[in-house]
């Protein structure tokens, strides 16, 4: 049990790609056999990773679970991983969609579904790993070879203009991926010029001496691959393709987790590394991001696409957490971290739905819906509460996580916030008006009286996240306690390095929410 | 067991043999070879094919005996050390992986066997003389017989009029860039009265040094001669505006000698210009980096835009090549420590992934339904799944995405270049690598997404596909789609094979590759 605790982030990173081995072996004619072994695999990942939530120290910022060992000596780069609060919970989020979204495909993966389950499971290694590396080339590493598994997913069994989409998707986000391993290299070898050692630690790196100048172009750097990623809103272009064209559990992984990985990377590399162009450049972000939450939620208002609108209401999303993060108080970063668990979560639900709709009526078009409550009552009560979730219902767990937001932001971006404020209003309107043409009124299409409700497989897939919805928005602490003193080391790195002092002082203000 | 503990008390021509065992191994072997045409019964089986990788072998074990040893021949025009050793062994995995992809591909073509393994093993060695000559003559000699032996090779196909119009054109090039290549060392020689590469060395270090009055006059000469030395060796590495030759030449010739022309000759190449640049170059006689700049950047741009735009497999290849080129060079801009033993990184990790791709190539050529056109490769994947992945492996290793040695060696050369501060260069060539995953990309969602009807149409032959690697399954799949080489012989998969063992070693654990990267730069310093 030591051994297993002790290396357990090792275990979660290797133990899918282990799965993929055991898989390879399995015909693949064998499709029910696969299918229930890869989602047994990915409950047994689940399982192991509550382990962490289970020994995780709530009370410090210090790196858990470490593991170093040497890798490339040379350039210093070694075999580091460890997590604090908001990695705890953004591996949790992983393995847990990750679960949940191969349950949710047993019927919609027909062919090829040897393929799919393997790749799956590889993109959850690369996921773990990328959330638990603290060394700059193994994130790299696990961060761009995650593409790989998630464009031949939507490329292989996407719909419509899948190919498209996915090259569109690979490219976008290689771009910007490869412009920030410049931005991080130079860091490297800056760190290289003030102390003559090559380390990729990026405890380490966080001590680099960088002139304000050149911080401000790296940080351009950086902010290119992660707000791709993110995705930010000028850089947005390649998400509604791709989640439109995948399938649902290619869209529940990548509104789920990936998006997520856009400000992990801020929040891990970029913000501590260049503290100083961070905050010089802070209110440009926060503008970028209250457009991105208007402009996800007005063009969300006049989609017919189902998932389309989903897709462009995580832009919006996405926004709010930009917000929070870069207004820098501690509850502000603390609700954009809960967020995006919300958002992994609410929105992994949404895709869920859409995908259960869409297996049924083999359409995504608001319009050709209608009337479907009559025939389906579990699926309008639990998608309800998705859609309520979404919009940020207090009692739920998207109010929790915008209400800190919205707090934190108030003192410095006044303006603005309340600007952003309007987002919820329009994601109340665009959410439930779709839900209404969707659910209620009568039946059109006669397509729609075949229509029959969720089966127990289907419960299963959505319960834990809809328990978990209910979960933070009554009792988000267990949440928050981990996550605090991680957000709270996180300012002061940026506040050590005095810009702007008073920043820093937002830091007593927090109360347990 | 030889005992060469003796080594330094030899006389001039023992320690000359010696210094050049490994590559008189082959040339033995070549011969041998060669003689095999004299009786028909034993050159119309796989008897040279065998006896050529055999010799590939026995050059391998002279290597690791004689490795760790600095040995002078010939008056100092061979130097054999780590840094020949290094390459040594590159250029025989390019040679061995060669020769593995021939055996099926040739057997198609109605043309004599024994000669055309013993010029691949004459090309080996001819190599190999190269990286480790120390003399300008000598440098001059082993270009032309490794160039003369790939005119020969380009052109093998008798009859067939685009291997010949390649040869053709790769030849006339050629011997233009040989010209540049005599009248740079002509000047050299002028300016220096050395041929020898250490006594340059010493030459131009003492003329800066003492700055000694007629350094003028000697600095024209110099600086013409090595640009001409340069622009005789472009050609060789297919840099951009000297590349000309290079996707007539890469289409037309037999694909398992493209591949001998993409590796062996590219690595053999840049190695010499690595030795030479780092020891006659970077002194102040002209901003050489500055060329080398532009070259690279054109290359990388260059090579890249035709690439996206060619629709062969055989011409995207050549010009990724090209583009390749490019990344490498930024090693040698980089320079220092980092920078060369980067670029040797590089060079033995594009070996591995450059071959695995063309094994690939020349593996459905041999199918013979399956053309070079791009198009043709749709639905593959679910074909040939194991090959298929192979295939897509290698396409993102030269894409330059983690865990594959393209990867590694890039961020390599990369970090040595930033290290120089080479900040605008790398920015370039990281675009670039954006716009080149593009057609790499491209093969892929051919092999792996086909549209729709395609994809019934290549699978209407009922084939099912069958998971499960290895060479039996596919023999069983040819079989039921009635090719004529229908079956990816067991040489074609161990060249696979090997090439994904070292692609993806390199890409996860490169600290021995660096290593030993790094011995092979001490020694080339250590004059």
């Amino acid at each position: 049990m030591d051994f297993f605790i002790k290396y357990l982030l090792s275990i979660l990173i290797f133990f899918p790609l282990a799965s993929v081995i055991l898989l390879l072996f399995i015909n693949k004619k064998n499709e029910g056999l696969l299918r229930n072994l890869a989602t047994i695999l990915s409950l047994i990942e689940f399982i192991f990773s509550v382990y962490l939530f289970i020994y995780f120290k709530p009370d410090t910022y210090k790196f858990q679970f470490v593991e170093k060992f040497n890798w490339i000596t040379t350039f210093g780069a070694s075999y580091f991983l460890g997590i604090d609060g908001v990695s705890l919970f953004l591996i949790l989020l992983t393995t847990l969609l990750t679960f949940v979204s191969l349950i949710s495909s047993y019927r919609y993966i027909k062919d090829h579904v040897k393929e799919f389950f393997i790749l799956m499971l590889i993109l959850e290694t690369f996921m773990i790993g990328t959330f638990a590396s603290l060394d700059v080339l193994l994130f790299y590493l696990f961060w761009e070879f995650m593409l790989i598994p998630m464009y031949f997913i939507i490329g292989m069994w996407g719909t419509g203009r899948r190919v498209y989409s996915a090259v569109k998707f690979v490219l976008y986000t290689l771009s910007g991926s490869l412009i920030m391993l410049f931005g991080l290299i130079y860091i490297f070898i800056l760190h290289y010029d003030q102390t003559g050692y090559f380390t990729f630690n990026i405890l380490r790196l966080y001590n680099t001496h960088i002139p304000l100048n050149l911080q401000i172009l790296l940080f351009i750097a950086l902010f290119l691959g992660f707000a791709i990623k993110i995705p930010v809103f000028p850089f947005h272009t390649w998400l509604p393709d791709a989640h439109t064209e995948a399938p649902t559990a290619g869209s529940v992984i990548l509104a789920g987790v990936l998006l997520k990985f856009g400000v992990y990377g801020f929040f891990r590399f970029a913000m501590p590394l260049l503290p100083e162009a961070t905050l010089i450049l802070a209110p440009i972000i926060i503008i970028i991001g209250v457009i991105g939450v208007l402009y996800g939620a007005l063009v969300s208002m006049v989609q017919k696409d189902l998932k389309r609108l989903v897709a462009f209401s995580s832009v919006s999303h996405m926004g709010f957490i930009m917000l929070g993060l870069f207004a820098m108080s501690a509850i502000s970063v603390d609700g954009s971290i809960l967020q995006l668990l919300n958002h992994g979560i609410t929105t992994g639900a949404l895709f869920l739905f859409v995908g259960m709709l869409y297996e049924r009526a083999h359409t995504r078009q608001i319009a050709d819906f209608g009337g479907i409550a009559k025939k389906a009552p579990i699926l309008t009560t639990l998608f309800m509460i998705s859609v309520l979730a979404s919009i940020g219902l207090p009692g739920l767990n998207g109010f929790i996580g915008e209400f800190l937001i919205l707090i934190g932001s108030f003192k410095h971006y006044m303006v603005l916030t309340i600007i952003a404020t309007s987002g919820i209003i329009f994601a109340a309107v665009y959410l439930l008006w779709m839900f209404q043409r969707v659910m209620f009124q009568d039946i059109t299409n006669p397509q729609m009286e075949s229509f029959y409700d969720m089966n127990l497989r289907e419960i299963i897939t959505v319960l834990p996240l809809i328990l978990l919805m209910f979960f933070i928005g009554f009792y988000p602490a267990p949440f928050l306690e981990r996550i605090d003193p991680t957000v709270l080391h996180f300012l002061s790195i940026i506040g050590h390095h005095g810009y702007i002092h008073n920043l820093i002082k937002l830091k007593t203000g927090l109360s347990n929410a | 067991m030889l005992n060469i503990s003796h080594i330094y008390n030899m006389n001039f021509l023992e320690k000359g043999m010696l210094s050049i065992m490994p590559e008189a191994v082959i040339i033995v072997f070549a011969f041998i070879v060669l003689f095999l045409t004299f009786f028909e019964r034993l050159s119309k089986s796989n008897n040279p094919y065998y006896l050529s990788l055999i010799s590939i072998g026995f050059s391998m074990l002279y290597i690791l005996m004689l490795s760790g040893r600095t040995i002078d021949g010939f008056y100092g025009s061979i130097v054999f050390n780590e840094f020949s050793v290094f390459l040594f062994i590159g250029i025989l995995f390019a040679g061995f992986l060669t020769i593995l992809m021939s055996n099926n591909y040739i057997n198609n073509f109605e043309v004599p066997l024994p000669e055309y393994y013993s010029l691949i093993l004459f090309g080996v060695s001819s190599m190999m003389l190269l990286v480790s000559s120390n003399n300008l003559i000598m440098v001059f000699l082993s270009i032309e017989f490794m160039s003369i032996t790939a005119y020969i090779l380009t052109g093998y196909l008798k009859g067939n009029t685009r291997s010949t119009e390649a040869a053709l054109k790769y030849f006339v090039l050629g011997t233009f860039a040989s010209a540049f290549l005599i009248f740079g060392s002509v000047f050299i020689y002028a300016a220096t009265g050395h041929l020898n590469l250490y006594n340059i060395h010493y030459f131009i270090t003492s003329v800066a040094n003492k700055g000694l009055i007629n350094f003028g006059t000697i600095k024209i000469y110099l600086a013409i001669g090595l640009i001409l030395f340069l622009v005789g060796l472009a050609f060789k590495m297919s840099l951009f505006p000297f590349h000309a030759w290079t996707p007539d030449a890469y289409d037309g010739a037999p694909t398992p000698i493209t591949n001998f022309m993409a590796t062996g000759i590219k690595i053999a190449a840049f190695a010499i210009f690595l030795r030479i640049y780092s020891l006659i170059y970077n002194f102040n006689i002209m901003d050489f980096n500055n060329i080398l700049w532009l070259l690279a950047i054109l290359s990388m741009t260059f090579g890249n835009i035709a690439a996206i735009m060619s629709s062969n497999i055989k011409r995207l290849l050549a010009y990724s090549s090209i583009a390749q080129a490019g990344y490498i060079l930024i090693g040698i801009i980089g320079g220092g420590y980092y920078g060369y033993s980067g670029t040797l990184f590089y060079l033995f990790a594009y070996i591995f992934m450059t071959a695995g791709a063309f094994a690939i190539v020349v593996a459905f050529e041999n199918f013979d339904l399956m053309s070079l056109d791009i198009k043709k490769y749709s639905g593959i994947g679910y074909k040939y799944p194991f090959v298929a992945a192979a295939m897509a492996f290698f396409l993102l290793s030269l894409a330059g995405i983690p865990v594959t040695s393209g990867f590694m060696g890039k961020f390599y050369v990369f970090s040595a270049a930033i290290k120089s501060r080479y900040d605008l260069l790398v920015l370039i060539a990281l675009i670039n690598s954006a716009f080149a995953a593009f057609y790499y990309i491209k093969i892929i969602v051919q092999m792996y997404m086909p549209d729709k009807e395609e994809l019934i149409i290549s699978s209407s032959n009922g084939v099912q596909r069958d998971r499960g690697s290895g060479g039996a399954n596919l023999n069983k799949l040819n079989n039921d789609f009635g090719v004529v080489n229908g079956k990816i012989n067991e040489g074609l998969m161990i060249a696979i094979f090997i090439c994904l063992f070292f692609t993806l070693l390199m890409g996860i654990f490169p600290q021995i590759f660096i290593n030993f990267a790094h011995n092979s730069i001490n020694s080339l310093w250590s004059i």
